[in-house]
């Protein structure tokens, strides 16, 4: 048998597949024709807006309850109040529609169209479409929504709050009942002692609220290679007075761009709408923070932050708790992020928007431009699901399966995530070169072109006390994200500062405050080993030449 | 409607951030010839008479958007031949998958709407 040539025997290539299953026939009620396709199942429009909602539900109503006792609607009583974080994106845009219609009362799918009255009661106070915003019956308070806009890191970028503001406005007006709090944060704030204080951020000791990285401080050995250190300086005054870092945009944009690749910049901005959105969240009491995320965003957070060293925090991705520091250290109500749209794709989400006549003010997405991990994942997973639907999916469901191996040992400094256990030891294992640690007179081989004329670095630095290392407290992906370099891509460095701020929590918190030379009267240090102290170290193993 | 029996009338609807590439206008009325060729050359003038044709379908449509309505950035509209991964097709209301995608025959009147899924989720 010989393999044919598709390009001259027609015959040989494969019928084409259609992309549902059996019939046009809706699978649901078994009557109507379909009108759209999910993963190979055929939906008509009737049966489209239930199975949607009922999906949003699902996911969201076991964990509404402080302790799950099943999905019954009539029994869910959240222990703190709501906060939707919209991005102004598809997913948190469709999110925000299915919140309102489904727990506040705006008008459902089914009654648009009809032209009842908003003002007249249809059915009784206590059904969940008369409930107003503030006794909705299942969280406690006014719901809010809140908004990080992101133009303040990029000059030049677009301001969309107030056109985002006039999405969550408008829902109070097609119903008297979802009525929202607006909130508009600004990525800065992260920066900002002002929106610290109003969230009731923990007091700052002034050096604590000057904190800064050093970037360049990179201990490098040729054997036992410490990653490169992060040392926290305490300058004092240094930062928001002396530079020119007088406002909190100029700390962000300092902190973005003296981070080391595009992926960085996207990853640590991720971070920072995040934790924003959390401190936030915290300052209303809130016990649920929802999140758009769909399915397909949420399969290409899972393959990116994997592929960015986040397998730790894999389970995470999907839904997580976080608890915020207390202020003396007392145990403060734990928040649920909740992502309702994980089962939902991106695609559903696009026909939802269009058959509601959703207003999608769109989003920023690649703010470290468009070749990082995220986007590319982004662009492999929009193709995949195209071609496979269902094995999007499948990366969901296959992530949820996954537990770590290693125990959790804190939690990282910077995004407040679990970190894993015993990572500086294993990174001290590490053994990474570069062509900078190789000195050309001892190798005898020079050096490639374009590192030719690099300086080396100053082999003397002195080496800061370990308490002042900001290395062990974060996870790996964070410490990834601000030290990895890549050889390409990686972005200019706009800032002529050694020294880049840090949010504002990363100086308030506890761990750093009391290390272990503080707790427990011993100093523990990493030190860089050179070639006559290793071999004496490892001398009784090494075999003899002869 | 079309006055002539060789042109089809259609309405484009461009939705979710797509119609910033087409004027940042959502509504469109397009007239393209009922046969086309099969090479999807769509620079032909009226009347010049194409060596193969067939009848119009929506993959001849796309080239005809790209071709005349599109205002910028080509790649984000269409990779392949087809739309880019991540814009979905209605027919009629319909899901193009359920219609044969880009082989579906068009007919005087059709409506077809274009969405971005790209706009972030």
């Amino acid at each position: 048998m010989s393999c044919e040539n598709p390009s001259v025997d027609k015959d040989a290539l494969m019928a084409r597949r259609p992309k549902f299953d059996k019939t046009k026939q809706c699978v649901k009620c078994k009557e109507r024709t379909g009108n759209i396709v999910i993963r190979h199942a055929v939906y008509c429009k009737s049966c489209f807006f239930p199975l949607i909602s009922t999906r949003f539900r699902k996911s969201l109503e076991p964990s509404v309850n402080p302790t799950p006792d099943g999905p019954r609607r009539k029994a869910l009583k959240a222990s703190g109040s709501l906060l939707v974080g919209l991005s102004g994106g598809l997913g948190s845009t469709v999110m925000l529609d299915l919140v309102t219609k489904t727990y506040f009362g705006a008008p459902s799918v089914t009654h648009i169209g009809e032209e009842a009255s908003p003002l007249k009661l249809k059915g009784g106070k206590e059904h969940p479409r008369n409930m107003t915003g503030k006794d909705s019956e299942i969280w406690r308070g006014v719901p809010a929504v809140c908004y990080v806009e992101v133009c303040g890191a990029f000059p030049g970028a677009e301001d969309r709050t107030e056109r985002v503001r006039q999405v969550v406005e408008s829902y109070a007006t097609t119903s008297l009942s979802s009525k929202f709090d607006f909130i508009p944060l600004r990525l800065e704030d992260a920066f900002d002692l002002e929106w610290w204080k109003r969230v009731g951020g923990g007091s700052l000791a002034s050096s604590a609220q000057s904190l800064g990285m050093d970037m360049t401080n990179e201990s490098k050995s040729l054997y036992s290679f410490v990653l490169p250190k992060l040392l926290i300086q305490k300058f004092t005054g240094l930062l928001f007075s002396s530079l020119p870092l007088s406002t909190p945009t100029l700390a962000l944009q300092t902190y973005l761009s003296s981070l080391p690749t595009q992926t960085a910049i996207h990853s640590a901005t991720q971070t920072l709408v995040r934790l924003l959105l959390l401190y936030t969240a915290a300052s209303r009491r809130a016990s649920h923070v929802l999140l758009g995320t769909s399915l397909t965003s949420l399969s290409v957070n899972l393959i990116s932050g994997i592929a960015q060293g986040a397998g730790f925090s894999v389970a995470e991705e999907a839904m997580e708790e976080w608890r915020r520091d207390g202020k003396s250290g007392e145990l403060t109500p734990s928040i649920r992020i909740v992502r309702p749209l994980r089962d939902v794709g991106i695609k559903e989400c696009a026909i939802w928007a269009w058959w509601c006549g959703l207003r999608v003010v769109g989003r920023v997405r690649y703010l470290g431009g468009t070749q990082g991990i995220d986007s590319l994942t982004r662009d492999f997973i929009t193709g995949l699901e195209r071609d496979y639907p269902a094995t999007v999916s499948t990366i969901a469901r296959t992530c949820a399966k996954l537990t770590p191996k290693e125990g959790c040992d804190g939690v990282c400094l910077l995004c407040e995530r679990p970190a894993q256990h015993g990572i500086q030891e294993w990174k001290s294992r590490t053994s990474t070169r570069s062509y900078n640690d190789a000195p050309s007179s001892s190798s005898g081989h020079g050096r490639p072109p374009h590192i030719a004329n690099a300086t080396d670095h100053p082999q003397h630095q002195p080496e800061p006390s370990p308490s002042s290392h900001l290395a062990p407290h974060l996870c790996y992906a964070c410490h990834t994200t601000l030290t990895s370099r890549s050889s390409r891509g990686n972005v200019k460095h706009t800032s002529n500062s050694k020294v880049a701020p840090l949010p504002l929590w990363v100086g308030a918190s506890r761990s750093l405050a009391s290390t272990p030379e503080d707790s427990l009267g011993e100093v523990w240090a990493t030190h860089r080993m050179g070639d006559g102290e290793m071999k004496a170290a490892i001398g009784d193993l090494l075999l003899n030449d002869s | 409607m079309s006055t002539e029996t060789n042109t089809i009338s259609l309405k484009i609807e461009f939705g979710g951030g797509l119609e910033l590439l087409f004027s940042n206008q959502r509504s469109h009325r397009v007239t393209i010839p009922s046969t086309v060729p099969v090479d999807n050359n769509t620079s032909l003038t009226k009347g010049a008479a194409a060596s193969a044709t067939r009848p119009a379908d929506v993959t001849y449509l796309l080239h005809h958007l790209r071709d005349h309505l599109l205002k910028e950035r080509q790649e984000l509209f269409m990779e392949n031949g087809t739309v880019r991964p991540g814009i979905l097709v209605l027919i009629n209301d319909t899901d193009w998958e359920l219609e044969g995608e880009g082989e579906y025959l068009l007919k005087d009147g059709d409506e077809i709407v274009l969405i971005s899924t790209l706009h972030g989720g």
